[in-house]
């Protein structure tokens, strides 16, 4: 038997129904929730459908911030020109989720809910320091990303509440940005090592490069390294010091642990490279 | 429940049971090209277009596609300029995930009209032929693309 299926028409009447059963689960996309149940590991006493609250489908610019609105699709974040313009690292990250298909249906606010260690899309926030917006019957709190990523498949959500949407500054300060994934079985399989990386020339001409890594600990972790007047070398070898403290690789199908900390290493070598490359008057 | 589904243009009322998805109702309604390989959304061959955007019907819950417009294979024809690429270049083996790739080929080309190899490439990965029939499939998309009637 399939759980039924709720289609509240508003956030109001989406939180109520969240509110009155613990054992409800919110139907974004589908794509995960579908595969957990055909593997016959979800149990659900309803899924709430979300698909026809009004405002959850929109990406809005304001000054300094992309607003994106959890049921916007991962695909139309590969392909908007807005995001892509002005958030061109959350755009690569997004574009490389998955297959067209799964990108078409999967959404910002189910993959980010999903919690998983190895989603592409996590990183990427990370480094451009995004917040999530989340609302439940008692109302709505902004939680920042890297508060979100609790423990192991574990986020900061409470039952009962909803990733209503993702904000998502632009900053000018970043000279040179770049999304690196490997993976070890095909090529749109969850990444074995990823690495998300930007630099930001802060007021003052500091340099600070953001680094985020995905699949090479039980949650997506973040760093931030001051290479204010440091060679490319000198700040490749702070940077990657830095990203071999952050490693704790689960071993499993893809790889063990060893081997992951290996690719690690790589992504990150990888992620400088690129960084470099389109900074090349430095 | 009763749901209405426009399928290729038609509509269709159709009895459903709560969360049925997308690929049983379509076989069910004689769909046929549309089938099931990994059950998982990694294989395409039961790709589809919803509304001109290509989704793993296996998936895809049927309820979510009232007021849709769903495209198959069936819909296309033998003489759409896809399908009659594949003849040509004989992109196909077996033929089980062929309606797959003709469909995202045909979302494709409704994105990019002059797609490059990389491009089919990067656009076609997620979908796998069995009988490793890949290099005809990437010229029969480039061939549909180019127009270039064989």
């Amino acid at each position: 038997m399939n759980p039924p299926i709720l289609r509240p028409e508003s956030l109001a009447d989406a939180c109520t129904m969240l509110s009155l059963d613990e054992d409800a689960l919110i139907y974004g996309g589908g794509t995960a929730l579908q595969i957990l149940r055909k593997q016959g590991i979800l149990s659900a006493s309803s899924f709430v459908d979300i698909s026809q609250i009004p405002g959850l489908n929109e990406v809005h610019q304001t000054e300094n911030e992309i607003l994106v609105g959890s049921m916007v699709s991962i695909r139309r974040m590969e392909t908007d020109p807005l995001v892509r313009r002005y958030l061109s690292l959350a755009s690569a990250a997004y574009a490389k989720v998955a297959n067209p298909r799964v990108r078409n249906t999967a959404t910002v606010g189910g993959n980010i809910a999903h919690g998983d260690y190895r989603l592409d899309p996590p990183v990427a926030l990370l480094v451009l320091g995004a917040t999530i917006e989340a609302t439940s019957a008692e109302g709505s709190r902004r939680i920042p990303i890297e508060e979100f990523f609790v423990d192991f498949q574990l986020t900061a959500l409470d039952h009962g509440e909803i990733v209503t949407s993702i904000k998502i500054p632009v900053s000018s300060d970043i000279v040179a940005s770049t999304y690196v994934k490997l993976s070890s079985l095909s090529a749109n399989d969850w990444p074995s090592a990823s690495a998300a990386a930007a630099v930001f020339r802060r007021p003052g001409e500091t340099r600070i490069l953001r680094l985020a890594l995905g699949a090479l600990a039980p949650t997506p972790v973040v760093t931030s390294v001051d290479i204010t007047g440091l060679r490319k070398d000198q700040a490749a070898e702070a940077v990657l010091e830095r990203a071999i403290l952050m490693m704790d690789p689960l071993p499993d199908v893809r790889g063990g642990i060893e081997y992951k900390r290996n690719l690690g290493r790589v992504a990150v070598e990888d992620a400088l490279r690129n960084l470099w490359r389109d900074q090349p008057s430095d | 429940m009763n749901l209405t589904l426009n399928i290729n243009g038609t509509a269709h009322s159709v009895d459903i049971v709560e969360g049925e998805l997308l690929l049983d109702v379509l076989r069910r309604l004689g769909f046929t090209s549309v089938r099931e390989g990994c059950g998982v959304g990694a294989c395409g061959s039961c790709t589809v277009l919803v509304d001109g955007h290509s989704v793993s019907s296996c998936l895809t819950l049927s309820s979510r596609c009232a007021g849709t417009e769903i495209q198959t294979s069936e819909g296309l024809g033998k003489d759409n300029p896809v399908v009659r690429a594949f003849v040509a270049e004989g992109a196909l083996q077996c033929g089980y995930c062929i309606p797959g790739f003709v469909m995202m080929a045909t979302e494709l080309l409704s994105e990019n009209l002059h797609p490059d190899e990389k491009d089919v490439a990067d656009h076609l990965e997620g979908n796998i032929c069995r009988c490793g029939t890949y290099p005809e499939i990437v010229k029969a998309v480039l061939a549909a693309a180019s127009g270039i009637p064989k």
